[in-house]
């Protein structure tokens, strides 16, 4: 037999064999779809951002390879606060790394929490444009931290994060509804308690996200009981406090100081608990029958007038006005 | 009365042989110097430590999967050149140094003779990824004990919980060495089996080391395609795709490994776990793929004037 006659046999038995072959290894190819285990295909506009060469090697499956090159290139944007290039580049990272919670984390923290600061401190913008670029980059890293939680939707972490991120007092303001807001936080720390994994604090937390919340108060009340009854390792000051403030607020007709020693256990440290509600002023948790309940502690434990907690000046609430002029 | 001599000894002791003796040749080629290069990366990739931005958990990640990452570049850039450029290189030398009319003119199948030149670049490549996977784990082993004892005490000066230390070690053990990191290494071998044994099977009837090498690495590229072909074969015709476009990605489909299949390795660094399973089929796959350029190699080579 001739050489191309043997050639075009085996022409013959590759074709046939892969015709064997397609629907298995189409077969195995889904079950990794399935499994997590193939990732899934880039978006155009990131293979042109990371040039052909990356490209190249990321299409050879050493995605996360080029991401983390990127993720260093990130770091130099950062470093000559270029906060277009970063979010930029870390579009791209969480495409070619969409499972690792850290890139996620990073570009959201980077966006809301870096641009922005950086903003409220830039001379060379206007002042009413500060202030947008402010927002605008809060609500881009809530964005891209919304991006990842769809990307990894049982991931705790993740929830937590937007949670903590939409609760924090020195963001609230950028968001358009703070209710909403808060309400939000709320709901992210519940789903990631849902998944089981996440640490108790993370209830905790949701506690608090929802008892600012106008109109919840029942709801958050219900949850504060069943967190209390759980345990001693959930009688933290805030969640305490909050009992009392919940309570009150349900009930404004009890002695709100009475309350407040049946639930710290004793004047002293009652009082001294409510009085760091009382200042906190800034995380803007509701304050229902504090002021009364440390009236009347003050009461008992006689304290002088001029050292009363009521008369000391409250810290001041994050002001838009003084951070980017009026 | 035959001419033919009848063989001595087993096949199986014979491609033993030749395998051996294409390893000593490809390793005297000083291939294993790589393995220095390896080592450099892989000091390289422990200093990649960013700064974090916020609690225990993310302090000294970034080295862990920067160790990882850069440790399976290494594996994968080096299995696949030594898997074509090595296959492509052993018909051509054995023809240069007239090795091949010496071999060939004993009693020596030339199947064996192929088989064993192919288990002899397989026995490079799978030492070096052995080796490799041994530094990987040892260093990865060494800088997460290492992490860990940073993450706990920083944890432990913020007041975690017993039960918060315990969730954040778990998390960070997960980074560590595991069994889906070696089943990934076996993916990179398994990968490099499919291509090394393809260029075998286009050097029988390749005229050049170069042709050998450039139309391996251009099957291989295009081969991280073939998926795509696929879907456009299977999915096209709902799709509105036009009959040459369905029949040119059938053909590709056909003739072309799915070189996609062995993409684990992110998934693996990210930190999903690799069924055993998954891994049995993925080997299965690489197997048939080897025996079956293997044999299509033997087809052609028999009959092959020198």
């Amino acid at each position: 037999m001739r050489i191309w006659q043997r050639g075009c046999i085996v022409a013959v038995a590759v074709l046939a064999t892969g015709a064997a072959r397609l629907p298995i290894e189409a077969a195995v190819h889904r079950e990794l779809r399935d499994a997590r285990l193939m990732p899934p295909p880039l978006e155009i506009g990131t293979g042109e951002k990371i040039g052909q060469t990356s490209r190249a090697v990321a299409l050879g499956g050493l995605r996360t390879l080029v991401a983390t090159f990127l993720n260093l290139r990130a770091f130099t944007f950062f470093t000559e606060q270029k906060w277009g290039k970063v979010d930029e580049t870390f579009r791209s990272i969480v495409d070619l790394a969409p499972r690792t919670r850290y890139y996620w984390e990073t570009g959201a923290w980077h966006q809301s929490y870096n641009a922005a600061s950086y903003y409220i401190n830039d001379s060379k913008l206007p002042n009413l444009r500060r202030r947008e670029a402010w927002r605008a980059s809060i609500q881009r890293g809530r964005n891209f931290l919304e991006r990842g939680i769809r990307n990894n939707p049982d991931d705790w972490r993740l929830q937590a994060y937007l949670g903590f991120m939409l609760s924090d007092p020195n963001k609230i303001r950028a968001f358009p509804n703070v209710a909403e807001a808060y309400a939000t936080a709320a709901e992210a720390y519940a789903k990631a308690a849902k998944t089981g994994q996440a640490l108790p604090y993370v209830r905790r937390a949701q506690l608090y996200s929802l008892a600012r919340v106008p109109g919840r108060e029942a709801e958050a009340l219900a949850l504060c009981r069943q967190l209390y009854s759980e345990g001693r390792s959930n009688h933290t000051p805030t969640l305490l406090s909050l009992l009392l403030v919940l309570e009150s607020n349900e009930n404004p007709a009890s002695d709100p100081a009475e309350r407040a020693i049946g639930i710290f256990g004793t004047a002293e440290k009652a009082y001294e608990n409510l009085s760091s509600h009382w200042q906190r002023s800034r995380d803007q948790l509701p304050i229902h029958g504090v002021a009364r309940a440390l009236e009347g502690l003050e009461k008992r434990l006689a304290v002088p007038a001029e050292n009363s907690i009521l008369n000391q000046p409250l810290p001041p609430p994050p002001d838009l006005d003084v951070w980017f002029g009026k | 009365m035959s001419t033919i001599t009848p063989s001595k000894g087993s096949h199986i002791s014979r491609i033993l042989v030749i395998a051996y003796h294409a390893f000593t040749q490809l390793v005297r080629m000083k291939v294993l110097y790589f393995l220095g290069a390896f080592a450099l990366i892989l000091i390289a990739s422990n200093f990649f430590n960013l700064p974090q931005h916020e609690g225990p958990e993310a302090v000294g990640v970034n080295v862990l999967r920067a160790i990882k990452s850069h440790c399976f570049g290494a594996m994968y850039i080096f299995s696949v050149v030594i898997s074509i450029v090595a296959t492509a290189l052993l018909l051509p030398k054995d023809v240069e140094d007239r090795t091949l009319y010496t071999i060939l003119a004993k009693p020596v199948p030339r199947f064996d003779y192929l088989a064993g030149k192919l288990l002899g670049v397989l026995m490079l490549i799978s030492v070096s990824l052995l080796l490799m996977d041994l530094l990987m784990t040892g260093a990865l082993q060494i800088r997460m004990s290492m992490v860990l004892e940073e993450q706990l005490m920083m944890a432990e000066a913020m007041g975690y919980t017993p039960e918060a230390m315990e969730s954040l070690k778990v998390e960070t053990l997960a980074q560590g060495p595991n069994w889906s990191l070696h089943g990934a290494v076996f993916a990179v071998f398994l990968r490099a089996t499919i291509i090394a044994s393809l260029a075998l099977l286009i050097s029988t009837f390749s005229t050049s080391t170069l042709f050998t090498t450039i139309i391996s690495f251009l099957i291989f590229f295009i081969g991280h395609f073939q998926a795509d072909a696929r879907a456009v074969y299977l999915q096209g015709d709902a799709a509105g795709e036009g009959l040459v476009t369905r029949l040119v990605s059938l053909l590709l489909s056909l003739v072309i490994p799915d070189f996609q299949l062995f993409n684990v390795i992110d998934a693996v660094i990210e930190g999903e776990v690799l069924p055993g399973a998954i891994l049995l089929k993925l080997a299965l796959i690489g197997l048939f793929y080897a025996v079956f350029y293997t044999v299509a190699s033997w087809f052609i080579f028999s009959e092959k004037e020198f």
